[in-house]
């Protein structure tokens, strides 16, 4: 070992403080996930009520309430994929992969449903900006979530924007579900590529970010 | 209070704890021990810490990319990332994937910066032999801004040394009759305090 490096572990260890000891990963994860969801279903409402007959239809309809689960199930893996991607070693490959193909599965039903729909096409409760809507309603748990990523030590700090970001996005997408008409053109156009472009734009911020970090350490 | 262990493994020993399934073990109790209280704000079990994995990593790039000119940077900037990052550092989790994610990173991060650096160092050459700016001169120029004025003296120095005219580590260290690690510290440390001084003033 040099007499650089040496000197580097003396002057890192002198003066040590104690840090704060950070609550699990996964935890962080759900909590984010629990507050984003409260507030999404908190907004909505605010904004409009449900589709009259969306509860019935998840107690009736069987593929529906599939489709709604497993869009649950895929945000819900995600955001915990997307918090442990912020912490070094915690997210594996494999997890990722499994993540983001929850999601495709999910959105493939949307696909499918254009040809067999889980429940019949329908104008009702459609609300006039649900697109804005989705979008808008993403942007504080967005927010959040890049704050506390930051606390961690996200070293791919572009993929885990774009990970909590789809989450984000997708949460405001999968409540209009219920909140919105039923159709899945409809929610394709309007929900979902609305979750998605939130996905990118906190992909981009965050690579501008990072490009901006780096230009200033390199200047 | 320091943490009862067992006897540091030799230099052997960690130089082969790729391939010893018995001392990748040992070593993995032991630094997720030490980190464990390093957390807690133990001043010696970190400094073990420290030394032991930079013997660690030093050993893993060697094996993975050669005798490169690098490799000592790679190991510093690797240890600073492990100081920074080791709030992160969950003990119920092992700590060798944690370890060398940030060893990853860091060789990529090195490795990537070394042609820029090259790059940037044949720039700085031809600035400088173009404007004959001492440190004082520039230093009175930069002092002209508020919050490097609130920066301690010796932080604003090395800050204009590396940050501002350019100098390697190893030059701001020889001009400032430092060691270069100590460079990269105050660097560091200096930064950080600018951050929250900008966040503060915001």
């Amino acid at each position: 070992m040099s007499r650089d490096t040496e000197n580097l572990i003396a002057s890192l260890s002198t003066g040590l403080k104690p840090v704060r000891s950070q609550l699990p990963v996964d935890l962080i994860a759900l909590l984010w996930l629990a507050s984003s969801a409260a507030f999404v279903m908190a907004i909505t409402h605010l904004f409009g009520p449900l589709r009259p007959n969306a509860l019935t239809q998840l107690a009736t309809e069987p593929r529906f309430l599939l489709e709604t689960v497993l869009g649950g199930v895929a945000i819900s893996y995600t955001a915990v994929v997307a918090f442990r991607s912020a912490v070094p070693g915690a997210a594996s490959k494999r997890s990722m992969l499994l993540a983001v193909s929850l999601i495709a599965l999910w959105l493939a039903n949307y696909g499918i449903g254009l040809a067999h729909p889980a429940l019949e096409p329908s104008m009702l409760g459609k609300r006039d900006h649900c697109v804005f809507e989705t979008l808008m309603f993403a942007v504080p748990p967005a927010c959040m979530a890049f704050l506390l990523t930051r606390r961690l030590y996200p070293l791919k700090p572009v993929y885990s924007a774009l990970l909590f970001s789809l989450v984000a996005g997708m949460l405001p997408a999968l409540y209009m579900q219920l909140a919105c008409m039923y159709a899945p053109l409809h929610i394709i156009q309007m929900h979902i590529i609305p979750g998605l472009l939130v996905m990118l734009a906190g992909g981009a911020t965050a690579w501008l970010i990072n490009w901006v970090k780096r230009r200033r350490s390199q200047s | 209070m320091t943490v009862q262990l067992k006897a540091a493994p030799s230099c052997a020993a960690v130089s082969g704890y790729m391939t010893d399934n018995e001392d990748s073990a040992t070593d993995e109790k032991r630094w997720a021990i030490l980190m464990a209280s390093a957390q807690a704000g133990n001043e010696e079990d970190y400094r073990t810490l420290l030394t032991e994995l930079s013997r660690a990593i030093k050993h893993y790039l060697l094996s993975r990319i050669g005798s490169q000119h690098f490799i000592e940077d790679c190991v510093q900037d690797t240890l600073i990332a492990v100081h920074q990052a080791r709030h992160t550092y969950d003990p119920r989790r092992r700590f060798r994937p944690w370890l060398f994610a940030i060893v990853r990173h860091k060789t990529i991060d090195t490795m990537r910066r070394q042609r820029s650096q090259q790059q940037l160092a044949r720039q700085q050459e031809d600035i400088l032999l173009q404007e004959h700016n001492t440190t004082e001169d520039l230093d009175s120029s930069i002092t002209r801004g508020r919050l490097l004025d609130k920066l301690s003296p010796q932080h604003r120095e090395v800050l204009t040394l590396t940050r501002f005219i350019g100098l390697s580590n190893a030059e701001a260290a020889a001009q400032l009759h430092i060691s270069e690690s100590a460079v990269k510290v105050r660097v560091h440390r200096a930064i950080g305090k600018l951050t929250r001084l900008m966040e503060a003033d915001a």
